[in-house]
């Protein structure tokens, strides 16, 4: 086991974890955060997706220890917990969600797109969501609402 | 068993621990393979050796002879390498088409030559760009051509307590064309086959060829050359007619297996058909600009 120091949504945690242990374990496991979703764990379907120092990463394939001192985001660091914020808010108004097991993903890829590419044209939204999967929207009411946001809307 | 994280602070310290965990150890790279790998049971080490605090296994070194890459250079990190894009921009063209951005993020160079997947989409490309493994281990090191160092299904010439390095690729001529092709069902997948090509115009004889590099995945247990096909390019005039047989040709050199993803038949006539179209993009690069920019 090991003495993890990780800064989760700004926040300093100190969480006891076996020496291996993944991201999303810990994330889900021992800090209750359980924003990022257990999907396929093959690193497929980016359910898990949390931003590590601004980067899109899949949880579920991601040390634990290797994130000590870096900056880790996860859906909940999105918006106060209680107003949500303008992309979450344009996920709902785009009807971005339906069954919302991939919302947390696609919104976390999402940012570390908008934030890398502010302007992104569809199809850099396409490639930037690559390592998301949705099965329920179709993807189109997920790219409106990330061009809606581009748009200042 | 509980697997041990082995985090050293450079190169001698993780070479040290490589030969002390020679027989349950792993080096630990990007991980965007090995943890899928060790969930799914397929290895379980005994302890992970984090090769992402070496220093020197970073940076990406221009010298006289050809450009050397370290071992944990992020895919992301050789598409934003701008002497990658000036020199080698087919290294840094397929390093883009690996997998998905979160995997791109993370997966190294040295991470996907060592794990040696059939269809992944850097060795094709390093092959063609005559690429070298730069291996060390406590005691010392050796340098493997990689048409060697793929030796078998996900199998390498890496030994046990050997670490690869670098990449050591050449400065392709400045009038080369490098073209890398990819057949995919969904672009984040692996290669059905992945067709990478070097073609080096003869200055002396426009449209002829002075010679051509050929590399393949997705097609045999290993990326290979097709090395049988570069001889018969070499001083070929490369029209339709020329690519055309040299698909052909290329088609025999290969040895594809059938998964649900293809059958072996149909990977063969997918290398006929991608090895054209590779060396006719390369050959409509070369006459548009006079050169190729590889």
């Amino acid at each position: 086991m090991a003495l993890l120091d990780l800064k989760v949504n700004g926040q300093e945690v100190r969480v006891e974890a076996p020496d291996t242990a993944l991201l999303l374990d810990v994330l889900r496991e021992r800090l209750f955060l359980t924003g990022a979703k257990r999907g396929c764990e093959t690193s497929h379907c980016g359910c898990c997706t949390v931003r590590v120092d601004g980067m899109a990463v899949h949880g579920c394939v991601v040390l634990a220890a290797r994130c000590q001192g870096k900056a880790i985001t996860t859906v909940e660091g999105c918006g106060d917990g209680m107003e949500l914020d303008r992309l979450q808010r344009l996920f709902l108004e785009h009807g971005a969600v339906q069954c919302g097991y991939c919302g947390p993903g696609m919104l976390m890829a999402a940012k570390a797109l908008l934030e890398r590419n502010p302007q992104p044209t569809l199809d850099e939204v396409k490639k930037g969501l690559d390592g998301n999967l949705c099965r329920c929207t179709g993807y189109t009411p997920i790219f409106d609402a990330i061009l809606a946001y581009s748009r200042g809307e | 068993m509980e697997c041990k994280l082995i985090r050293p602070a450079d190169l001698d310290q993780a070479l040290a621990a490589r030969e002390e965990y020679t027989d349950d150890g792993l080096p630990i790279a990007g991980g965007q393979s090995l943890l899928v790998m060790m969930r799914n049971r397929l290895v379980s080490p005994g302890a992970l050796i984090d090769l992402e605090p070496v220093e020197a296994l970073r940076g990406i070194e221009v010298q006289s002879t050809g450009i050397s890459i370290g071992a944990m250079n992020t895919c992301r990190q050789l598409i934003a390498s701008p002497v990658l894009r000036e020199e080698v921009g087919v290294l840094p063209a397929a390093a883009r088409q690996v997998s998905s951005t979160a995997v791109r993020n993370l997966g190294t160079i040295g991470g996907n030559v060592c794990h040696n997947e059939p269809g992944a989409d850097l060795p094709p490309v390093l092959l063609a760009l005559n690429g070298q493994a730069v291996l060390r281990r406590r005691t010392h090191g050796r340098e493997v051509p990689l048409d060697a160092f793929f030796t078998g299904y996900f199998e390498t010439a890496l030994e046990p307590d050997e670490i690869l390095c670098r990449i050591d690729i050449e400065h392709p001529p400045a009038n080369a064309a490098g073209v890398y092709l990819k057949h995919a069902i969904s672009p984040e997948d692996l290669a059905i086959v992945g067709i990478a090509v070097v073609v080096v115009p003869d200055a002396q004889r426009p449209g002829a060829v002075a010679e051509a590099r050929i590399g393949i995945g997705g097609a045999a247990p290993v990326p290979l050359r097709a090395t049988r096909t570069e001889a018969a390019l070499k001083g070929a005039v490369l029209d339709e007619k020329t690519a055309r047989a040299a698909g052909e040709m290329a088609s025999t050199e290969v040895d594809p297996g059938s998964d649900p993803h293809a059958s072996a038949g149909y990977r063969r006539r997918m290398v006929t058909v991608f090895v054209r179209r590779a060396l006719m993009q390369a050959a409509g690069r070369i006459e548009e600009n006079g050169h190729g920019a590889a």
